[in-house]
């Protein structure tokens, strides 16, 4: 930490230094690409944090710039009075632009923001009062007191204080719960809108950021320029900017900014051979993309991780192998009688259907508070959809949804995680970029996204809420037993403590309902035990629990009740052992009749509660 | 522990100490001095060499090599050669401001370029600090409003092409019934207004005014308006490949008109674009009306020709008739650079293939143009 | 009323073009899931071979096409081989790699060809048809007639042959489609090849409609991708409707709005995404989050 301290001193004052050795070209050409820079981290934000795709980044810097210089030169006002209302264009466009964000992604996203991108090009060439194509010329210099900032020197500070004020936001951004939870939007939405993250208007702030970012750099460049032409903010100039996000590292704003400064110094060297340097940013992309996806700013890790395989980079000193320690039980709550337990589940008639194929049809079930359902059933039959349609993430075709006295029918997913229904997944969606401490994280953010103005104007509120939610995950992870691999990727934990770490992402939150599916796939026999006794835990916390689970085993030791379901049907409900022996389950779902002696009759430990 | 404390101290110190010495002078470099009393004589191009307009950098290139080609072989100025660098600008007038503190820091003398009146806008304050003369082959008013004395035209302006083919077109065969059909670039933008104001002088309303963009493809729409209103001409105010698609789709419509420009309409590209047979009867306003114009045309064409197999055109010819100019003023000037070879670019009285260049404080040299009509595939020139 | 047939007609011809490309972009989706964001420069290097063999060759148009299309399946081949490690795996640096290899096809091409492009006379030298006073050009009956045989090919080899059935195998379910012996690589190579073949076509296609230039690539691409879009990314009949839709709306905003005509195209493209995200035919890719 120390030594990363002093190399960030050592590369200001470096910073800071650097126009002593450059001539007046040279020092352009660091304007330009500190300009470059800020758009890249712009961009970065948007794209490799949030996960949208925002080919309209050059709009943005368009509206900054025109604005600037329409308000500075047509309606004579000052350079920084129109700089100021240049960046509120900016975030208004950049907000317009995330509009299509809400309802489609990827490569749909993509073209809808690159015409977007044309569509402002179109507009300002045609214009006259952007100048049209000739664009509008002797934009007034800014001025600070002291300070003639035609020199390009003394404009050089300007940008550099800006740029350095700007890197520190969005890396403060990034490293706090607003970019922890684009993060995991973009890593998984669907799984994100389960642990409670607003992602329609995370998307929108997406695009503020990256618009704001546009701004900055489209007011620097009016300064810096004193001239705007729409030919600047071409498809050219966005596929260039898109190489050097995805080749610095996109996920890095440090990456990006390395890009930026990379792609533009290669470009300088070389302006003697334009076409050839064409050839090389494709290439460069092209084997950026399949072979180093994590860009430059990803090297170092991959060099280390590769140098310990080979053994030639010791491990952090003090690091034994690390394990999962065991489950701390929560403090039970009183419990009251199974029978005086208030519904807090009610599934009304809902009837699901895809296409022609019915997967829901009438089911209705009602869950008590404190109890621990079990659905079971065939494949297929409709369990899983009937979680899909309780946690929002389905619409049913007919029927109510209701969580104690709230209709909660085809709610968004986050609003449920609100209401307060948590679950995992048959197919486990952790964020898979995200640290398992991380994970844990943004489940433990309650705080709603329109508070984003902290970041703004009172970031002190922001850190301190961070280091709140800190603590809050240093406990959820010491009682799930995960210490040790708080700073670990999923990706790189054994199964079993992955299905853990999405049970300790989903009771972060201390939800209401709890939704298992299927928690007991591929786990091993002490692994099931542990599971049973977790969720009896979680339970006598006072969270309601319901499982899919294909365990016979876990069912029956576990769940006070049991709904069967056989193609899209509810075939059967009530305690284990009764359903056990209904014949329509037996022949749809356990088996022979035959076997029904083969199946344990309520569990003493059950039994003694 | 003690160790990293006092590695970080001594970063600060140092960094501190810097800073201190740093602040107390202000940054800035000596120019590398241009043009010493030997060395080759630097001559900047630029244009772009990519990109959609890039066909008109090429041309520009071949003119002004030519020039500096002749000029070479028969010893240079003042026995130093002459080196002719190329610098692409992409078309972009951000890529064209950093060329310009490019060629002000490397010792450039003058520059001819661009073809585009955008970029060479945005590059105009740089070079007019840097006192470096520019020699640009664009054409649109906007140049002028620039009011630079370092910036010269290496051809008439956009006014000049449109008030000669005005004076044809309305006074001289009194046709009234005219269409308009130009793009919203900047070169089709000056043709638009000039023309419009040359009409407007003579009273003349067009029937018709379609603005279309520079990247279309299809103009079914506006040609088919034109043609309702059945007019006598059509006047094309777009460059060489989208006035001849303008032209070919005109008559696949069925449109027999015949149809009016200024430089784009003399070059080959924009007879191959639209077929030999639907140009016929164009009339052109240029000052360069083909190759076989003037016995100097001839010339210039023929060496155009052995130099690079291809034949000559409106362009090549301006930037090689800029670059005389731009060499005899060196001349004349004793290989002077800045203000004093400006003044003797100003002072230049040239007679080349666009005509008779005599500067006046605008920056423009040549004011009138010739018509000529295209027939049978060739531009002939009409007797005035 | 003349106007606006005429309109109509203009745009129908440059949107066949667009369907075109749109139905390299659909196939290509459809069975490999990857959007290729070079097709649009797979066009023009397939415009450039069309007419170099036309032209220079002088061979006979419909050869050369044929000829164009074989070589520019190859460069096809090249590109898919390139990014076959990231078939499947991360979707937006697949469509960013791409991105890369349009600006290396396009570069190259200056390279080969120089960056002055060149004009190709129409190999159709009969005048244009006059109906009641709206002209239609002989030459885009022409291509309406190789897009409408082009779809009608495609669908039958996607639905009828075995090839076919494996490549849509494939991109439902890659893992599947292994487990019963279809060579995935195999059959995303002959997915791409196809794809790059109908850039090809249409590039060729082009060529005398308009004028070959190494930028040429980047409108017709993004226009293309826009129509494949606008009809349901991934559906055969969907891109050429979606095609046709971009050049008639493309058409009429140029005759109403003028210089204008992007901002209005692009607009009014973004408002219909919004509201039918998966476009006239396509499935439902919007997700609830």
């Amino acid at each position: 930490m120390r030594y990363r301290a002093g190399g960030l001193l050592l590369l200001a004052v470096a910073a800071w230094l650097l126009p002593y050795q450059l001539n007046r070209y040279s020092i352009h050409v660091a304007n330009v690409t500190i300009l470059f820079a800020l758009l890249a981290i712009g961009l970065g934000l948007a794209m490799g944090v949030a996960g949208q795709i925002n080919l309209a980044q050059v709009a943005f810097f368009g509206v900054g710039a025109y604005a600037t210089a329409i308000l500075s030169t047509r309606a004579g006002l000052g350079f920084w009075t129109a700089a100021a209302l240049a960046m509120v264009a900016a975030a208004a466009v950049g907000v317009l632009v995330g509009l299509p964000a809400l309802r489609m992604q990827s490569h749909y996203l993509g073209i809808v923001t690159l015409g977007l991108a044309l569509a402002f090009t179109n507009w300002v060439t045609n214009t006259q009062l952007a100048g049209g194509a000739e664009g509008i010329s002797a934009i007034p210099v800014p001025t600070l007191p002291g300070l003639d900032l035609s020199d390009e020197y003394l404009f050089y500070y300007v940008e550099l204080v800006v740029f350095a004020a700007a890197l520190a936001f969005g890396l403060f951004v990034v490293h706090t719960p607003l970019g922890r939870r684009m993060r995991a939007m973009r890593d998984d939405a669907l799984a994100a809108g389960a642990v409670g993250v607003e992602v329609p208007m995370l998307r929108l702030i997406a695009f503020l950021l990256a618009s704001l970012y546009g701004g900055v750099a489209g007011v620097l460049y009016a300064g810096l320029i004193q001239f705007v032409a729409p030919e600047t903010f071409s498809i050219a100039n966005m596929f260039l900017l898109l190489a050097m996000v995805i080749i610095g590292g996109r996920q890095s704003l440090v990456g990006c900014v390395v890009g930026a400064v990379t792609l533009a110094l290669i470009r300088e060297l070389l302006v003697d051979y334009p076409t050839y340097a064409q050839v090389a940013y494709g290439s460069v992309v092209v084997l950026t993309v399949v072979f180093a996806p994590t860009g430059l700013a990803g090297l170092p890790r991959r060099l280390t991780a590769s140098l310990r395989r080979r053994g030639l980079a010791r491990r952090p000193a003090g690091a034994s192998a690390p394990t999962m320690r065991p489950f701390q039980p929560y403090e039970p709550e009183p419990e009251p009688e199974p029978v005086d337990r208030p519904p807090l589940l009610h599934v009304d008639g809902v009837s699901m259907r895809f296409r022609g194929l019915t997967a829901l049809r009438t089911v209705s079930l009602t869950v008590g508070a404190g109890e621990i359902r079990g659905i079971v059933g065939p494949n297929g039959s409709g369990k899983t959809t009937l979680f899909n349609v309780i946690s929002g993430l389905y619409r049913p075709a007919a029927g109510r949804v209701a969580l104690a006295d709230r209709d909660v029918t085809g709610a968004r997913p986050y609003r449920l995680a609100h209401a307060g229904i948590a679950r995992t997944f048959q197919n486990l969606r952790l964020f898979g970029a995200l640290t398992v401490r991380d994970n844990v994280l943004v489940a433990l953010d309650t705080s709603r996204l329109r508070g984003s103005w902290r970041y703004a104007i009172w970031p002190v509120g922001v850190w301190r809420h961070d280091r709140e939610l800190n603590a809050r995950a240093d406990d959820v992870l010491a009682r799930f037993g995960l210490d040790d691999f708080a700073h670990t990727l999923p990706g790189a934990l054994p199964y079993g403590i992955q299905r853990r770490v999405e049970i300790a992402r989903a009771m972060a939150r201390q939800p209401a309902l709890l939704l298992l599916d299927e928690p007991a796939a591929g786990l091993n026999g002490d692994e099931v035990r542990q599971l049973g006794e977790i969720v009896r835990s979680i339970r006598d916390s006072g969270v309601t629990v319901v499982l899919i689970e294909h365990n016979m085993g876990l069912v029956m030791s576990l769940c006070e009740r049991v709904t069967v379901l056989a193609a899209g049907v509810v075939i059967a409900e009530g305690t284990p052992a009764q359903v056990a022996r209904t014949p329509q389950v037996i022949e749809a779902y356990l088996g022979d009749s035959a076997m029904a002696g083969d199946l344990p009759a309520q569990v003493p430990a059950e039994a003694a509660r | 522990m003690i160790r990293r404390r006092r590695y970080l101290a001594a970063v600060t110190c140092t960094a501190a100490a810097a800073v201190v010495a740093a602040a107390c002078s202000a940054p800035g470099s000596d120019k590398s001095s241009s043009a010493g009393g030997s060395g080759p004589i630097k001559i900047a191009v630029v244009d772009a060499q990519s990109g959609q307009l890039s066909s008109l950098g090429a041309w520009e290139l071949k003119g002004a090599r030519l020039a500096v080609g002749e000029w070479n072989k028969a010893g240079g100025i003042n026995g130093r050669q002459i080196q002719l660098d190329v610098f692409d600008d992409q078309g972009d007038p951000t890529v064209g401001t950093t060329l310009a503190r490019k060629i002000d820091s490397e010792g450039y003398v003058a520059m001819i370029g661009t073809a585009e009146s955008a970029v060479t806008i945005a590059m105009a304050p740089t070079l007019r600090q840097a006192e470096i003369p520019n020699i640009t082959s664009g054409q649109s008013p906007g140049l002028v409003a620039v009011n630079s004395p370092f910036l010269f035209l290496n051809g008439p302006t956009s006014t000049t092409y449109d008030e000669t083919l005005a004076k044809y077109i309305v006074d001289k065969k009194g046709i009234k019934n005219i269409a308009l059909i130009t793009n919203n670039g900047s070169f089709g933008k000056g043709e638009h207004d000039a023309f419009s104001k040359a009409l407007a002088s003579r009273s003349v309303t067009p029937v018709a005014d379609q603005v279309v963009t520079s990247d279309q493809k299809d103009f079914s729409a506006a040609l088919t308006t034109i043609r309702q209103k059945r007019p006598q001409l059509i006047f094309l105010g777009a460059e060489e490949v989208e006035s001849g698609l303008i032209v070919k789709q005109a008559r696949d419509l069925g449109i027999t008109a015949p149809f009016a420009g200024a430089a784009p309409q003399g070059t080959p590209v924009f007879l191959d674009t639209a077929g030999a047979a639907n140009v016929e009867g164009t009339i052109v306003s240029s000052p360069y009306l083909g190759n076989d114009a003037s016995d100097a045309a001839r010339k210039f064409a023929a060496a155009y020709k052995a130099a690079y197999g291809q034949d000559a055109e409106l362009h090549g010819a301006k930037a090689y008739d800029g670059t005389q100019i731009l060499l005899t003023a060196l001349k004349t000037s004793n290989a002077a650079t800045g203000k004093a070879l400006a003044d003797a670019i100003r002072s230049t009285k040239y007679t080349g293939l666009l005509g008779n260049f005599a500067y006046d404080d605008t920056g423009v040299g040549v004011f009138a143009t010739a018509i000529g009509t295209i027939t049978g595939g060739k531009l002939v020139a009409e007797s005035a | 009323m003349q106007v606006f047939l005429q309109t109509i007609i203009g745009g129908v011809s440059l949107g066949a073009i667009y369907a075109l490309v749109a139905l390299g972009f659909s196939l290509v989706y459809r069975t490999m899931g990857l959007v290729n964001f070079a097709h649009g420069n797979v066009v023009m290097v397939g415009a450039y071979l069309a007419s170099t063999f036309y032209l220079s060759v002088r061979l006979p148009f419909g050869l050369a096409m044929l000829i164009a299309i074989v070589v520019t399946g190859l460069v096809g081949v090249v590109i898919e081989r390139v990014l076959r490690p990231l078939e499947h795996k991360d979707f937006d640096l697949m469509l960013i790699g791409t991105i890369g290899f349009g600006v290396v096809l396009e570069a190259v091409a200056v390279l080969i060809w120089g960056a002055t492009g060149r004009a190709v006379r129409s190999p159709v030298p009969a005048r244009p048809l006059d109906i009641f006073g709206v002209r239609v050009r002989t030459y885009d009956l022409l291509v309406l007639a190789v897009a409408a045989l082009a779809t009608v090919g495609l669908v039958l080899f996607l639905q009828r042959t075995k090839r076919g059935a494996a490549m849509q195998a494939v991109a439902m379910d890659h893992e599947a489609a292994t487990a019963l012996g279809i060579h995935v690589g195999r059959s995303n190579a002959m997915a791409f090849v196809i794809g790059a073949g109908l850039a090809a076509l249409a590039g060729g296609l082009v060529g005398p409609l308009l004028y070959v230039s190494p930028s040429m690539g980047g409108t017709l691409g993004i226009k293309g991708f826009a129509g494949a879009v606008l009809g349901g990314f991934g559906s055969i009949p969907g891109a050429i409707v979606g095609g046709i839709a971009i050049g008639v709306l493309d058409s009429f905003a140029a005759g109403h709005f003028q210089g204008y005509s992007e901002l209005v195209t692009f607009v009014v493209f973004t408002v219909i995404i919004m509201v039918r995200p998966t476009g006239v035919f396509g499935e439902r890719t919007v997700n609830r989050a």
